[in-house]
């Protein structure tokens, strides 16, 4: 850490009496630079969201407003209304979250398993397995759309929405797997010998050492998968045809016509959609950029 | 990989469809005989139908909440599951349902992507699967009945069909000194000449559904009839004077920037009642946009520029077909009737799609007063040349006009390299 730094006060820095003591710089330039790089880089995240925000609000339109308003210019909740209403849109919300939260259960449960077996086992073709796993990462989705959907038919999954979980689960566990493996490597083995010591299990390590130790890495784990799983579009436009057992993604596209796209309803809906994705962010937080960093740096 | 893949799927289905065509042709017996919209019943079981209707326009409330259930109440007992499916997705969605046979039996294609279909098997072409076929080909008009045709048969029936015509700013017109809308090329061009660096026309793209009107009106073409050539068509005289009169055009600055397609520059529909934009070539769908967004404007229409070649315009719209793997085909053959019937053509002559049928141009007429401009241009309108390779050829061609609108290369050098590359592309059909 640089002495120059934006920290609020109460933070470590504030704590330490001999770093606060320090006579006072004069106007750091290098810290206006920084401030207006993370000012430009929050503008340019922020900006497309009040669009869509300040769109939705507004009467549904068939072009764009040009130049975009980032504040609405009269108010309504027509769009709302209309998006909620109209299309099933409640109906969607709900196929989402089920989807999104049975594949988040699904994908942590199994991963974390298979990261500790590929972290504190050895096996016969162990390295062999993992590179697997992580081609498995490799390969674009789009690529293996065909054969995935081959198997889909013959699993008799086209049309379901535990279908969409199977398969989410399966295109979520190469990461998250990725992901734990380092966090449990970074398990001290004296911790483990000792919970040997103490004549404890495998499955007692693991439910009582390992996966409380792993909090952070497994938070990350959960975000990215419901992610992965809420915002999901191509697989399940290719595997659902059934108008009710649509997602989210399905039914914002669905807003979007050949010749025309009703925006006010599509950023209304995609408003609604934002939300939940907000709140496990907001939930996740302080979890996620540990989880993130520490299974990037061995 | 994926290429290989759809290759072998293709090679599959065609290979299943040829056992099924030996199946039903060895006997030489005519299908039992399929209940007709006069005749009434006869047909049952439950068929499904994918369409890309828009949510936001209506179209898919009259779809399901008069169309369907109008049929079904006309054949008690039969159902149909309607499923819709993002414009831009509808090929990819087809592809793949294609390769793991579980397509539906009825589809609203794009017109441009049916000799594609009918070309890997996934079609069943309607000349056979409906014996009074005949009778229904000979109310479309020609334009749209042609986009169907691939190999020698007919796969489809045009289900509703649009064209584009020249809307113009009236207002636009005259605050630049231009007393009436240009009727022809050269007026166009003598226009451009008077209002010296301000637009006179725009473009929203450089693809074949822009250029060919110009090309067709001078006289030029893509290809020979049979698509089976774009040399001598494509390069010719008379193709490469109509994207140079456009390249001069654009040069002048009478044609603004959203000609070289991308984002940024203002978008036609907004540029016309804005007043920045005199005249564009558009679609019947321009005007219920406009209306939304600027309702106090009121766009005119005028024929598409004319030339040596006429006044000719292309022809959009989407294809009813049937598919191979259809279980159904009594039903689905009947449903394809229900949907090109007047009542259902009415239905959605409301929400915005034209009907390619001739009988039902004067009662569309009454439905929307701008429709009648666009009927009469159909007359003459042209479909895009049918093959399964269109989405590359029209690829080529949009890539080599951007070249020569950025001044990389003359008129004549760009088509002369797109000739090069799509001739090759329909020697494979």
């Amino acid at each position: 850490m640089t002495a120059i730094s934006l920290k609020p006060k109460g933070s470590r820095e504030a704590d330490n009496p001999s770093r606060n003591e320090r006579p006072k710089r004069p106007l750091n330039i290098w810290l206006l630079v920084r401030v207006a790089i993370v000012l430009c880089g929050a503008v340019m995240m922020v900006a497309p969201f009040m669009i869509m925000v300040s769109t939705s609000l507004e009467p549904n339109t068939a072009t764009l407003p040009n130049p975009p308003h980032f504040l609405p210019q009269t108010l309504t909740s027509a769009n709302y209304e209309e998006a909620w209403t109209e299309n099933n849109f409640a109906g969607f919300f709900g196929n989402s979250a089920y989807v999104s939260v049975l594949t988040t259960v699904a994908s942590v449960v199994i991963s974390s398993m298979t990261a500790f077996a590929f972290a504190r086992f050895d096996f016969p073709l162990k390295n062999f397995m993992f590179s697997l796993l992580l081609a498995g990462l490799m390969i674009p989705g789009i690529v293996v759309i065909v054969p995935q959907f081959v198997l889909a038919k013959s699993l008799n999954m086209l049309d379901s929405l535990e279908g969409l979980v199977f398969f989410y689960t399966a295109g979520q566990i190469a990461f998250t797997t990725f992901l734990l493996r380092a966090f449990f490597e970074r398990v001290p083995r004296e911790l483990d010998e000792a919970m040997t010591v103490d004549g404890a299990g495998i499955l007692r390590k693991f439910l009582v050492l390992y996966i409380p130790l792993a909090r952070p890495a497994l938070a990350t784990a959960a975000v990215f998968s419901f992610l992965g799983a809420w915002d999901e579009y191509v697989w399940a436009l290719t595997v659902i045809s059934d108008a009710t057992k649509r997602t989210l993604p399905l039914g914002i596209a669905a807003f979007q016509g050949e010749h025309s796209t009703a925006w006010g309803l599509v950023f209304a809906a995609s408003t609604l959609a934002v939300i939940p994705v907000i709140a496990v962010y907001v939930a996740g937080q302080k979890h996620l950029i540990a989880g993130i960093t520490t299974g990037a740096v061995k | 990989m994926m290429k290989k893949l759809f290759t072998l799927s293709s090679l599959a289905l065609l290979a299943a469809a040829g056992l099924t065509a030996c199946d039903t042709g060895g006997g030489g017996a005519q299908p039992a005989a399929v209940s007709t919209l006069s005749t009434g019943a006869a047909v049952s079981g439950e068929i499904t139908f994918w369409h890309a209707y828009s949510a936001g326009g209506g179209e898919i409330k009259a779809l399901e909440k008069t169309i369907i259930p109008n049929f079904e109440k006309l054949h008690p007992g039969v159902k149909v599951k309607a499923v819709q499916i993002p414009d831009k997705d509808m090929h990819q969605k087809l592809v793949t349902a294609a390769a793991g046979t579980s397509l539906p039996d009825v589809i609203r294609a794009d017109i441009v992507t049916v000799p594609e279909l009918a070309k890997i098997g996934v079609l069943t072409p309607l000349s056979e699967a409906m014996p009074d076929f005949q009778s229904w080909a000979d109310k479309m008009f020609p334009g749209p009945l042609a986009t169907n045709k691939y190999n020698g048969k007919l796969w489809g029936l045009p289900l509703d069909t649009n064209t584009k015509v020249v809307i113009y700013n009236d207002e636009a017109l005259k605050a630049n000194g231009i007393a009436s809308v240009p009727k022809t090329l050269d007026e166009l061009k003598a226009a451009a000449d008077k209002v010296g660096g301000k637009y006179i026309l725009a473009e929203g793209g450089s693809g074949a559904w822009q250029m060919l009107p110009y090309i067709w009106s001078n006289g030029g073409d893509m290809t020979d009839p049979d698509v089976k050539k774009s040399s001598g068509y494509l390069n010719g005289p008379k193709s490469v004077a109509a994207l140079q009169m456009i390249v001069d055009l654009y040069n002048k600055k009478a044609i603004p920037g959203v000609i070289l397609g991308g984002s940024g520059g203002t978008p036609t529909g907004d540029g016309l009642p804005k007043g920045m934009y005199p005249t564009i070539v558009d679609g019947p769908w321009t005007f219920p946009n406009m209306a939304t967004s600027y309702p106090n404007f009121q766009p005119k229409t005028s024929p598409m520029f004319s030339g040596d070649g006429g006044s000719v315009s292309v022809v959009g719209g989407e294809d009813i077909v049937m598919t191979q793997q259809s279980k159904n085909k009594e039903l689905a053959a009947e449903f394809i009737r229900y949907m090109l019937s007047p009542d259902a053509q009415k239905s959605m002559g409301q929400v915005g799609q034209l009907s390619a049928e001739k009988d039902m141009a004067e009662s569309m007429a009454s439905i929307q007063p701008y429709y009648g401009a666009f009927l009469e241009q159909l007359k003459t309108a042209k479909p895009r040349p049918a093959t399964p390779q269109w989405a590359k050829v029209d690829d080529i061609f949009t890539k080599q006009t951007q070249l020569a609108l950025q001044g990389k290369l003359s008129a004549q050098e760009a088509m002369d390299a797109a000739v090069a590359q799509i001739d090759p592309l329909l020697a494979q059909g």
